[in-house]
């Protein structure tokens, strides 16, 4: 009797072994079946999907759909342009305060000009430099000076000159012609050059017209305009090239005659013409944003 | 109906402690691997079935959360629950050189498996010698040292829910 019991009870132990084993030899089969499914690009695709939505970041959807096909690299397209769209969101968010702010300031500054009536001050960064040709046949046209493209110059900058006596800086020329690391620079006494001129504190506009001498010849003076010798003569606000009110010179002699409705005058440039070895060339420095 | 709650309440906060935590608490990307903690506890003081399905449902888990090839835990965690369920009342789980020798084996068979099949899978060898890497050794050295005190709390949670 206690033997048959024995037997029962070893039989069931077996019976439960053999139940254990076939449930470790199914889950086995689960498990192998899932890493040989791995290698399908389904079973891939849904599961990188899953860990992509739990832990999603940059490098890592790149490392999860790297070995992926054509629809897996659109999916990662999708998350990059995400992540760009944030990017570009926070960086117009910070741009749009910017702006705020400059406008803003903008505002305060011109209202400040306004109040104090002072004159607007450009952006600008002046470059010396060194007169290396100057053609004696050509002397009141132009010259050459030894900066070029390299340091930044570019056709039509605008060429001054320090004056010691007035203790300023005064319109020279333009430059006309750029090469690497030179600049031909066309004078205001050059015939071909006519500069837009206003006669300082009168408000006379008129025009600056080189005649090949130290001197400039000043047209287009209207006939009732009280102008006298010694009067100073600065670019005007038309000018494209020089800022205004850069002094230009000093008239010395006003003829009536030449029209009936204008008068013309001469002028004395401010630059020491015979004997300028230098130049400053205005730049105006790119805006980086 | 007591059981499913222990294995629910088991599943849950092991995952939790696992997944979540892990992300946050790691050092170094070292993290002890509490989840073979409790299938070898469950291996060596339940029955060889609980441990095996509970290791085959961490695994599972667990390879969702990760990057490596889907399965490989799963088959990992259900052989270990497997093989030391057969070790089933042969230990005194309330001795602490007993809890760290089990588990060292444990991480043994653990990594051990998971380099093959890397191996198996891609033919490169450095997942075999990864088994002596430092970074390999100071986990499972992490795994055994956290033992005790998980193994205290299984009982802990055992005697509530028994």
């Amino acid at each position: 009797m206690r033997l048959l019991a024995l037997g029962f009870y070893k039989m069931s132990q077996r019976r439960k072994t053999k139940y254990e084993n076939i449930i470790f030899l199914i889950l086995l089969l689960i498990s192998f079946s899932f890493i040989i499914g791995r290698f399908t690009s389904t079973v891939r695709l849904i599961k990188n999907l899953i860990y992509c939505f739990s832990y999603s970041n940059l490098n890592l959807t790149n490392y999860i759909f790297y070995p992926s096909g054509n629809f897996t690299n659109d999916i990662k397209s999708i998350i990059y342009m995400r992540y760009e769209n944030i990017a570009y969101k926070q960086k117009n968010r910070e741009l749009t305060d910017k702006l705020r702010n400059y406008d803003t300031m903008l505002r305060e500054y011109n209202n400040l000009s306004k109040l104090l009536k002072l004159t607007k001050v450009k952006n600008t960064v002046s470059l010396f430099a060194r007169i290396s040709i100057r053609d004696p046949n050509k002397w009141y046209r132009w010259f050459i000076i030894n900066k070029g493209q390299k340091d930044g110059l570019y056709n039509e900058l605008p060429v001054l000159m320090f004056n010691k006596k007035k203790d300023t800086l005064c319109a020279v020329g333009r430059i006309v012609e750029t090469y690497r690391s030179s600049s031909k620079v066309a004078l205001i006494t050059n015939a071909a050059y006519a500069l837009p001129v206003e006669i300082k504190n009168k408000g006379v506009n008129c025009l600056a017209e080189g005649f090949d001498s130290n001197l400039l010849r000043i047209t287009y003076i209207p006939r009732d305009a009280d102008i006298k010798a010694g009067d100073e003569v600065v670019v005007s606000e038309l000018s494209s090239v020089f800022q205004k009110d850069t002094p230009v010179g000093i008239i010395t002699d006003i003829s009536e005659k030449s029209s009936v409705d204008f008068k013309t005058a001469t002028a004395k440039v401010f630059f020491e013409i015979d004997t300028i070895y230098e130049a400053v060339i205005i730049l105006i420095p790119e805006i980086k944003i | 109906m007591k059981k499913i709650i222990y294995y629910l309440i088991l599943y849950v906060f092991f995952s939790m402690i696992q997944f979540i935590f892990g992300k946050y608490l790691n050092f170094f990307g070292i993290f002890p691997n509490f989840i073979l903690i409790v299938i070898v506890y469950l291996g060596v003081s339940k029955k060889i079935i609980n441990a095996q399905l509970m290791g085959f449902l961490f695994g599972l888990t667990w390879d969702v959360f990760s990057t490596d090839i889907f399965g490989i835990r799963a088959l990992m965690f259900t052989v270990i629950g497997y093989l030391f369920g057969k070790f089933f009342g042969d230990f005194d789980t309330n001795k602490i050189p007993v809890q760290f020798v089990v588990i060292f084996f444990a991480n043994v068979v653990y990594w051990f498996g998971f380099n093959l099949i890397y191996f198996i899978i891609f033919g490169n060898e450095v997942y075999m010698t990864y088994f002596f890497d430092i970074s390999c050794c100071v986990k499972i050295i992490a795994t055994v040292l956290i033992a005790p005190v998980i193994f205290h709390i299984l009982e802990w949670l055992g005697i509530i829910y028994a």
